[in-house]
């Protein structure tokens, strides 16, 4: 768990990081997002014990960073944006490197880095100087240094900045392989890799957090309501009574209509409900026999959420 | 702190580095050695001497690295992010070229062990100078490690460390000329003349008093005293505590 309480981080006049809190519990994974310069970078040096904050308090695992860095740093693997790697050194030695840095006692070492090579599939290049290999190993190279000493908590800065598509989507199954048993926290300027890995995510902006929720959540509160768009072959009217009949509709209103008699309906859904009542939609779309050929939810994605919480 | 000494110390064989200081070392200390040998003065307490002279040139080129590239290439980081002190990463490093100066010094045992082995003895003055040659070596080490934490850059690093390094080579010299300017002074005889040449004459005693060389001036005869290696050693600390600040403060205000 990490505890993160009013962070301030001041450069000179600037305030880079102005008064953070957020938690992160056990076994979460969360999404870390904001604008270029809004002190993403900042706090995330600061979490992991890089740079030290002007005032506020990280507690890692209940370790404060500043007062017992050694015990804080022990439980946290960091892959910062850009890997820290020896060219000159193989994949092993490098590793067996950081393993003397997290003080990985001798008789453990073999095979834990077996497992971590497994893991991150580097187990063929293992011998191989990090010099001479791909920019996508060389990432999983970084992945695999922040497992070594099996960190309960993992930072992953940008993870997948740089790689191809075939890359990302590697990198992308292996946080998600690793978010079963670690505490995970991701920084991405790809929104849609956060939405697909992140329970939670916290938006920062000009030093603030400007946001912590669910997705789903900062949607609904974003948009006030919930929003559907269904699409259909049938009598318009007709349709809009039968749906406006369902208890947690607040409003119908129609989009588009062709010729064909295909329309399109907006269905604002009361927010408080907490129901799903799209299977009613459906049941009663059903009994009256008109198609659905479209049906999908209207709440803003999260890159809408992004630029609305961001641009203030 | 065994760590970073081993991934520092390996490094050296891993780029040309470490092969082209001992290279070089094998080349101007046998070249010296020769000389004398050829000349039946084979002094090795004076080659050991001598070969420290050209510490100006050996050590920039195994200190400039040391922690320039790491800030170059950003691998820094590990050593902030991980349990680990930053004194035992400055210790491992600055071990770790002492011990490259370690294996420069195997050419040297093997002038010793030819010359007893042709003339019988090298005299007491061998472990003198030997001395000298370590701790001088950490002195130097010392200056261009800390020149290293202050750039990022291996040439900015390499050129402050030799003028460093080459102030304190001089001071002997420098010393000199400002005693030679006093005596200068000495044939004007007024008050003012004599009064500046008093300070003078302070300034030149303190300069002299601060060259490591001179202060180890006897070693070379198998005359021992602590006086010189504490100091050597007090200003080499001086230099590593200087370089953890460094490093130290750049939690604090890197941006």
């Amino acid at each position: 768990m990490i505890e993160i309480k009013d962070l301030v981080k001041v450069y000179g006049d600037k305030r880079a990081v102005n008064g953070i809190s957020f938690t992160v519990e056990d076994g979460e994974v969360l999404g870390f997002l904001g604008p270029n310069g809004a002190g993403k970078s900042t706090t995330m040096n600061i979490l992991t014990g890089y740079l030290s904050s002007t005032s506020g308090s990280v507690k890692v695992n209940g370790f404060d960073i500043l007062e017992n860095p050694e015990e804080a740093k022990k439980c946290i693997g960091y892959l910062p944006e850009l890997p820290p790697l020896y060219m000159d050194m193989t994949v092993l030695e490098y590793l067996n490197f950081i393993c003397d840095l997290k003080k990985v006692p001798k008789v453990e070492r073999k095979m834990q880095l077996a497992k971590i090579l497994s893991m991150v599939k580097i187990t063929d290049v293992a011998e191989r100087l990090i010099g001479n290999l791909s920019k996508g190993y060389k990432q999983r190279v970084g992945i695999a240094q922040a497992l070594v000493g099996n960190p309960s908590i993992l930072i992953l800065d940008e993870p997948t900045v740089g790689l191809d598509p075939n890359q990302i989507l590697e990198i992308r199954k292996l946080v998600k392989g690793l978010a079963k048993n670690h505490t995970v926290i991701i920084s991405s300027h790809i929104l849609s890799e956060i939405q697909a890995m992140c329970d939670r995510v916290v938006i920062i902006n000009h030093g603030r957090v400007a946001a912590v929720d669910t997705i789903t959540d900062l949607s609904k509160k974003l948009s006030g309501k919930s929003k559907l768009l269904l699409s259909f072959k049938g009598p318009l009217k007709e349709v809009v009574n039968s749906i406006r009949t369902i208890p947690g509709i607040i409003d119908v209103k129609p989009r588009m209509s062709d010729d064909s008699g295909i329309h399109e309906l907006e269905i604002m859904l009361d927010p408080t409900l907490g129901s799903d009542l799209r299977a009613n939609i459906f049941y009663n779309m059903a009994k009256g026999g008109w198609p659905i050929l479209e049906f999908r939810s209207l709440d803003p994605t999260l890159e809408e959420v992004f630029l609305s919480i961001t641009s203030h | 702190m065994f760590a970073v000494f081993k991934r520092e110390f390996f490094s050296y064989f891993k780029s040309p580095v470490g092969y082209i200081a001992l290279a070089l070392f094998a080349f101007i200390s046998g070249y010296q050695y020769i000389n004398m040998f050829a000349y039946a003065q084979a002094n090795i307490a004076s080659e050991i001497i001598s070969m420290i002279s050209f510490f100006v040139v050996f050590v920039p080129i195994i200190t400039m690295g040391l922690l320039s590239e790491d800030k170059k290439r950003g691998t820094e980081i590990l050593y902030y992010t991980n349990p680990v002190s930053l004194f035992d990463v400055v210790l491992g490093k600055f071990l770790a070229a002492l011990a490259l100066f370690g294996i420069m010094f195997v050419n040297i045992i093997i002038h010793i062990i030819i010359t007893k082995s042709s003339k019988g003895s090298v005299g007491i003055g061998v472990l003198g100078a030997s001395v000298v040659f370590f701790f001088v070596a950490a002195l130097y080490i010392a200056i261009g490690l800390f020149t290293s934490s202050l750039t990022d850059s291996q040439i900015i690093s390499a050129i402050l460390s030799f003028v460093f390094l080459l102030i304190f080579q001089m001071l002997a010299t420098l010393s000199t000329f400002i005693s030679n300017g006093i005596t200068s002074l000495m044939t004007n005889e007024s008050s003012d003349a004599t009064s500046i040449a008093a300070v003078g004459e302070k300034i030149a005693n303190a300069v002299k008093w601060l060259d490591p060389l001179a202060k180890t001036q006897e070693f070379r005869y198998g005359v021992f005293s602590v006086f010189p290696l504490v100091y050597c050693v007090s200003l080499a600390l001086v230099f590593l505590y200087l370089t953890f600040r460094v490093l130290e403060k750049k939690r604090w205000s890197q941006k």
